[in-house]
């Protein structure tokens, strides 16, 4: 591993111009996938990677490069490249590294290295037979394992010296129920910052994939969906990716900064209706989207959004502290040493609120309940949002009715957070995998059941 | 890099056949934003997949520590992961074809004989010249990248492959805005050829997409004829190209299962992988398994005509790969695309009596599914009547099912345009959508 005399070296080097700022992030990765289709283990690999990020600016300006060579010659040597987008006199900054140390919050009991491949593997047969046997119209299931150790060490010209490990395992499940008319798909996919003790004693692999099965079925006996506008139920849990996707981008620095994002200058302003408050937490104990550090060197925080409606907080990196005047909130991630780091989310949920899930559906006359939600995707721009139901149900007269497939969600984030009118007190998150400018990051979304007075939905079937 | 030693190793311990996938890869990336250089990235970066045969199974394993130290953990993480797999498949190392085609001009050096300053520059022009078509633009990424990708197979059986690619790709994301609505656009080009960087056409259609859809609002619901934008299609295309996969066949996932030979899309509609196009990184005469890669007519004329192979699939299918065997990715197209016909984009508006341009679909990643071919989702673009346009229109879904779509076309335009993923499409004429609006 590179020691802290050759980082204080690179450190130099890349502000060896008129550069105020620069930082070496390392990363030295082991992961293990295992997949199994047709109740066989199809591919097994293991993985190491390793490299370097140096990343040098000047105010918010920066420049960013990266490589797998440890060598001391190639690293001075990207510095200095980086160093010459900074043309000027050497602004004098000497870099002392301080190591900085935080209480462990997210212990680990097994680590994937002292855990056999065999071990793991039997968590994807034994997903397979539950899902099979949740069914007969189960015809196929396909199921993932993965974890990892990314162990990362992030230094900078301002001091930070940090050493951070993370621990993550998931596994995906899919089960595909047929008849001979239609074919549907059900997805479940827990993970956690933990070790193999996430399936061996705080999850059930069976329950994860009955669950995964049990929505294929859901949906192999759906009818179309309606279109139109109504009232639209979601359900706690994935349900979260509308705030995610429709909200949680916009209020990132990344396009707040820019004003490029609807809630750009709108701080101090109600952006939601008042029984929202939404919260990013990094600091969750073993939560997905948990770290002890940001991929910038800074202490995981808890940050509260939006409070009772009104916008609180940004998600803030620190180079858009400075492009925005404000501070940071410790929010900036990447994917890997492939990424100059930007802010992003972590676990991202809106908080409970005071109706019961019975009395949600009680006060819902005619609309749609959606108890799964799929993907989705948002322009920050405009805020216009689109996500697929993944399990959905009529409500009529205050009651929960038939089965309705091929749902979409279309709205716009700003006038769907108005338009929250009944919020749950059953907040539960689930672990997703979030994509932008720095790359995949694994990040948990949450909500408790909430209702929307009024949204567009896309079916395939007319209006009723 | 000498991989003799690895060779050696995997023997001595058991494996049977080894193979090494070797990629070096050189990427540039720069951003502009309000006339500053909002990003610059430079990355030289190194990759080795190894994969072995141990007891008539596959043992994979990836690292990017390369040096002989780690040769003893990749075999022995070979032979565990062959040891733990419990698939039947008969698994492969190749020993190569006769033939590799000879595919010029993969790689331009002339990309590089524009300087780093000059390509910023270059930039920084262009998002000025983005700024100055309309008043209503507000902001605009202009952005330029190129990337370098040296790839080598070596492995136990003799077989010994490069293949050097490089491409580069400049382009604009557009945001405008009319203090009430606010609408996006993008435009790029992708060629190997600084020439090819037309910034002068990339700001004028970057800027048009955004300008035009301002105060873009729903339409009523119901059945419409659709124009199909060359960008849209690809764009639904993508998702659905694992139909033409013969692993998806054989996992009974694939919609055009024993379809080969029949009608599966109207007769205007031909599909091509072309591995030997010009100016693309994803071209080349060999694919990640070491198999001579093959132009084909995935559809020709309507009919189905075949699937795409890697070594697995072909085995199973007493056939032969077609050369689609990629790392990571199972099987998978190089340029792939539908044939463009003679129609002029601006002649098929003309011939809409009443429909929408759809220009844009959104979240196609979720709110389509490849097994049965149902889609609904979130589209914009413009309401048509008459042959002209009447207004921009958004926040409407367009539902159907891809194959019904595709034996659904009308027409096909002369406008073929590929997407970041070297998925192409030209403009499509639909004979009708459920498009849900108010």
């Amino acid at each position: 591993m590179l020691d802290k005399v050759l980082i204080t070296k690179i450190l130099q080097q890349a502000l060896s111009t008129n550069a105020d700022f620069a930082e070496v992030f390392i990363e030295d990765k082991f992961q293990t996938n295992a997949s199994l289709l047709a109740s066989k283990i199809q591919q097994v690999n293991n993985s190491k990677v390793f490299g370097i990020g140096v990343r040098v600016a000047r105010g918010y300006q920066s420049v960013y490069g990266y490589t797998n060579s440890p060598k001391e010659t190639d690293l001075l040597k990207l510095a200095n490249d980086l160093a010459q987008s900074f043309p000027g006199e050497k602004q004098g900054i000497t870099v002392e590294l301080k190591e900085l140390q935080v209480a462990n919050v997210h212990k680990i009991k097994y680590l994937p290295s002292e855990v056999s491949i065999d071990e793991k593997v039997a968590l994807l047969r034994r997903a397979d037979v539950a899902a099979r046997e949740y069914s007969d119209e189960i015809n196929q299931v396909s199921a993932n394992y993965q974890d990892y150790v990314q162990n990362v060490w992030i230094a900078n010209s301002e001091g930070t010296y940090v050493q951070d490990r993370r621990v993550r395992t998931r596994m995906s499940i899919a089960a595909i129920a047929a008849n001979e008319t239609s074919k549907q798909t059900g997805f479940d996919g827990p993970g956690g910052f933990y070790g193999f003790e996430l399936f061996k004693e705080i999850m059930s692999v069976e329950d994860s994939a009955r669950e995964a099965a049990r929505i294929a079925i859901a949906n192999l006996h759906a009818e179309e969906c309606p279109s139109g506008k109504m009232p639209v139920i979601i359900d706690n849990g994935f349900g979260g990716v509308i705030f995610h996707e429709a909200c949680g981008h916009s209020l990132e620095a990344t396009s707040v900064a820019k004003g490029a994002s609807v809630f750009s200058g709108k701080k101090g302003e109600i952006i939601a209706s008042p029984l929202v408050t939404a919260i990013d937490d990094g600091t969750i104990p073993n939560a997905w989207g948990s770290a002890a550090f940001d991929d910038e060197g800074n202490p995981q925080i808890k940050r509260v959004l939006i409070k009772d409606g009104v916008l609180n907080s940004y998600m803030i990196d620190k180079l858009n502290a400075k492009r925005m005047n404000d501070l940071p909130t410790n929010s900036g991630r990447r994917e890997s040493y492939r990424y100059e780091p930007t802010s992003r989310m972590t676990n991202t949920y809106i908080d409970n609120g005071t109706s019961t899930f019975d009395e949600i559906i009680a006060a819902t006359e005619y609309g749609l309940y959606c108890k799964k939600m799929g993907g989705g995707s948002v322009n920050p721009a405009s805020g216009d949002f689109n996500f697929s139901v993944g399990e959905g149900y009529m409500v009529r007269n205050g009651k929960i009715a038939e089965a309705v497939k091929g749902a979409t969600l279309v709205g716009t984030g700003s006038q769907a957070l108005l338009k929250v009118d009944m919020v749950g007190n059953n907040l539960l998150r689930a672990q997703g995998m979030c994509g932008s400018a720095s790359g995949s990051i694994p990040t948990d979304v949450g909500q408790p059941t909430i209702r929307v007075s009024e949204m567009t939905v896309g079916g395939r079937k007319a209006a009723n | 890099m000498n991989f003799e030693k690895l060779f050696a190793l995997a023997k001595e311990k058991g494996i049977e056949d080894l193979q090494v996938y070797y990629v070096d890869d050189n990427q540039f990336d720069i951003e502009v934003f309000k006339n500053e250089l909002e990003k610059y990235t430079i990355a030289n970066t190194q990759k080795l997949s190894v994969k072995g045969i141990y007891d008539s199974k596959m043992g994979t394993v990836t690292t990017e520590v390369i040096n002989e130290e780690v040769f003893d953990f990749l075999i022995d993480s070979v032979i565990a992961s062959a040891k733990t797999i419990d698939s039947e498949d008969e698994v492969f190392i190749y020993a190569g074809d006769k033939e590799y085609k000879n595919v010029p001009g993969l790689f331009n050096e002339s990309i590089y004989d524009v300087s780093a300053k000059q390509k910023i520059q270059d930039v920084l022009d262009l998002e000025k010249k983005v700024l100055e078509k309309d008043e209503r633009i507000k902001m605009v990424q202009a952005f330029y990248s190129d990337g370098a990708v040296e790839v080598t197979i070596e492995n136990s059986k003799g077989l010994k492959l490069s293949k050097k690619v490089n491409d580069g790709l400049i382009g604009v994301y557009v945001i405008a805005s009319d203090g009430k609505d606010q609408r996006t656009g993008i435009d790029y080009i992708r060629s190997n050829d600084y020439a090819d960087f037309d910034f002068e056409t990339v700001a004028e259609e970057g800027a048009k997409r955004a300008v035009s859809l301002l105060g873009a609002t729903a339409c009523d619901s119901g059945q419409y004829e659709i124009l199909l934008s060359k960008e849209a299609s690809a764009s639904l295309l993508t998702p659905h190209v694992g139909m033409f996969s013969a692993e998806s066949v054989q996992k009974d996932i694939s919609l055009l299962k024993g379809k080969v030979g029949q009608l599966i899309a109207n007769t205007n509609i031909t599909v091509i992988d072309d591995p030997f196009m010009k100016k693309s990184a994803k071209s080349g005469s060999f694919d990640d398994e070491g198999v001579a890669t093959t132009y084909k007519e995935l559809v020709k004329d309507g009919v189905l005509t075949g699937f795409m192979h890697n070594l697995k699939t072909a085995k199973k299918d007493h056939t032969k790969s077609t050369g689609n065997g990629f790392i990571g990715r199972g099987i998978a197209p190089t340029n792939l695309y539908i044939k463009p016909g003679d129609l002029s984009y601006d002649d098929a508006v003309k011939s809409m009596k009443k429909g929408l341009i759809i220009t844009e679909l959104a979240g196609t990643h979720s709110g389509t599914d490849p097994i049965s071919g149902d889609f609904s989702l979130q589209a914009s673009g413009f309401l048509v009547e008459d042959g002209a346009v009447v207004r921009p229109v958004a926040l409407i879904t367009v539902a159907g099912n891809y194959l019904q779509v595709l034996k659904d076309v009308k027409a096909v335009c002369n406008d073929l345009k590929f997407n970041f993923g070297y998925i192409g499409s030209p403009s499509l004429l639909i004979h009708s959508l459920m498009v849900s609006g108010k």
